[in-house]
């Protein structure tokens, strides 16, 4: 994105529900109009966007956005014991099949067989829900690898949305996990864009409570507190890394806040370096979040979904690149959108 | 305590799913009662229902191809649990296009329904996808307020309208009042009315034909335009016009006056009794 033909990076947030309705009307879009522009005006902290139609129509879209810090997660995916890649209907079939309103999902593998759960309540009396569980063949997933005998929890909502979005596209989801605790990545690739989303997962810790909150908050638990944001935590076995890193051209930004469960294990959280040092050039890299700054709550959130971007060759500034932008936040946070 | 019992047949699992959906309508928690003939959804006239009860009753042969049971002992050959019906209906639901469907009683961790369903996969592999609904099991001394409850003799025993019809009239009326009357006689007039300060609204049906009474005394002291009428709460009607989906091959409705309206359904072979008692 340029502003005056100085190549900078944009770390900002927009308000979901303001893009939406720009983009809404596919039919429209795709007969009326010629060409999109999109601007940013860092100077009135807004993003312009144009639509010239047929006719000499031209509309604008005058969007706010607010500046956002990302954080940099640093997860290798690739060294996860479970790979497993699957064409996302199979899944969003099955998914159907849940009966339960549960909020969590489990997935559970060996070598041989891969088990589809709504988690199982605690709770001994009528009103629990139903616990639902079926099975799916390795033969039906297009890469299984399952080099750990596990099971994960995590938001099954978040698990709808990530399928659903992954349907859109048409792209095979890949999942990516170790042992409970652990992050989750589900991911797809594509020539466009690659996406990553995040989720924390249930760790076997016993002192696990459920979440008190609503929707956006899936997984939580009694935290000892997270390291400051300055100082980076190691993420289990794996290295510092570059995750992958993509352009994307049209990217729908969605925010799926999670909670790390277990400091150790979860996701790990770097602070880039202010925003002012990036020199990296990214086109749109626009990325929604929510307030960070942990405050006194025990309870992290990130985004998980980022789209990085990609380069040919690694950049030798000082910072890192805009690769991961992920973002921790507060609970609570409305996130309109 | 054991249960097993499988369908295999689509059209009978269909039939199952239908009374189980109607039965999550009418009630939020329901007691099964499962012998060795039959299986029976009872809702028992406790203040949480209002007084309202409800016994639903099926041929397990005609549902099931395999069926077993062992009651709670030789002599009380029965099992009763309760359950929350939403739970099997939706557990019923996923069973669409099923090859199979098992349900048994199991104890993992607690006492459930377990719910097995074979499906054939977009991959035509088949699946197999299990639900487990948390049930209670409710004791012997218990079982004696979940019996069948005994028709009433009721002064007038009319054949029911469209219960479609009846639903969207009912529905209209909740709008203006809490309290309905319901009211029928011998000559095959059945009327809802409500009353307000403001308005009075009268719907008629006519022409609808009265079953033949077992009682011969009741019949012949009766004069036929005579109307038999309860006041009942109008939300319980609609409920029960609204678990209604699909045109039952009989439908009646008894009347005994100032006490209870009973309504006595028949869906192909599957018999539906509803109590409503009259508003104190």
């Amino acid at each position: 994105m340029r502003d005056n033909d100085i190549p900078m990076n944009l770390n900002c947030k927009l308000a979901i529900k303001s893009i939406l309705p720009i983009f809404r009307c596919l039919n429209y879009l795709e007969k009326s109009v010629e060409k999109c522009k999109i601007v940013s005006r860092l100077d009135k902290c807004r993003v312009v966007f144009q639509f010239f139609c047929k006719h000499g129509i031209k509309r604008t879209h005058n969007v706010y956005f607010q500046d956002s810090q990302p954080l940099k997660i640093l997860f290798e995916k690739s060294l996860c014991a479970n790979i497993l890649m699957i064409r996302p209907r199979l899944l969003t079939e099955a998914i159907v099949l849940l009966t339960s309103n549960q909020e969590e999902v489990t997935f559970s593998v060996t070598p041989g067989n891969f088990c589809l759960k709504s988690s199982s309540g605690e709770s001994l009396d009528l009103s629990s829900s139903v616990y639902s569980e079926m099975s799916f063949d390795p033969e039906e997933f297009d890469f299984f690898q399952v080099g750990l005998d596990t099971e994960i929890t995590f938001c099954f909502k978040e698990l709808k949305g990530i399928l659903s979005f992954s349907e859109v596209m048409h792209v095979p989801l890949s999942i990516y996990f170790d042992f409970p605790g652990k992050p989750v990545v589900l991911s797809m690739d594509d020539m466009l864009l690659e996406a990553n989303f995040i989720l924390a997962t249930l760790s076997d810790h016993p002192s696990r409570v459920s979440s008190p909150q609503s929707q956006s908050l899936c997984l939580s638990q009694a935290l000892r507190r997270t390291e400051p944001t300055q100082s980076s935590a190691q993420v289990g076995q794996s290295q510092a890394s570059q995750a992958p890193e993509s352009i994307s051209r049209a990217a729908p930004k969605r925010l799926f806040p999670k909670d790390p469960l277990d400091s150790s294990c979860a996701t790990e959280t770097k602070r880039a370096s202010t925003n002012q040092d990036d020199i990296s050039e990214v086109p749109e890299s626009v990325v929604s979040d929510m307030e960070e700054g942990p405050g006194p709550s025990q309870l992290r959130k990130f985004s998980c979904m980022f789209f990085g971007a990609v380069s040919s060759q690694q950049q030798e500034y000082a910072s890192h690149p805009l690769d991961s932008l992920a973002i921790a936040s507060d609970s609570e946070e409305d996130v309109s959108g | 305590m054991k249960f097993r019992a499988k369908i295999v047949d689509l059209a009978c699992l269909n039939h199952f799913t239908r009374v189980s959906n109607m039965i999550a309508k009418l009630a939020k928690t329901c007691t099964l009662r499962i012998s060795p003939e039959k299986l029976n959804f009872i809702l028992s006239d406790k203040l949480a229902s209002g007084g309202v009860s409800m016994w639903c009753e099926l041929e397990q042969e005609n549902i099931f191809s395999e069926f077993q049971m062992e009651g709670v002992s030789a002599e009380n050959n029965a099992i009763y649990l309760e359950l929350t019906s939403e739970n099997l209906s939706r557990a019923l639901k996923t069973a669409q296009n099923a090859r199979a469907l098992k349900i048994k009683l199991t104890n993992k961790h607690f006492p459930c329904l377990t719910v097995s369903v074979e499906l054939l996969s977009s991959s035509s592999s088949s699946r197999i996808v299990t639900h487990d609904i948390p049930i209670k099991v409710i004791p012997r001394r218990l079982w004696k307020d979940l019996q069948e409850p005994s028709v009433p003799d009721s002064d007038v025993s009319i054949y029911l309208p469209a219960l479609k019809t009846m639903k969207s009239v009912v529905e209209k009326m909740k709008n203006i009042s809490n309290h309905l009357v319901i009211e029928a006689n011998l000559n095959g007039e059945l009327n809802l009315k409500i009353e307000t300060e403001l308005v009075c609204v009268t719907t008629h049906f006519k022409d609808l034909g009265n079953p033949l009474l077992s009682s011969e005394s009741a019949s012949q002291s009766r004069h036929p335009e005579d109307m038999a009428e309860v006041h009942i709460d109008i939300k319980k009607l609609l409920q029960f016009l609204a678990g209604q989906q699909v045109t039952p091959t009989k439908a009646v409705c008894n009347i005994v006056s100032n006490r209870i309206v009973h309504f006595d359904l028949l869906l192909e072979d599957i018999s539906l009794q509803y109590f409503i008692p009259a508003l104190s």
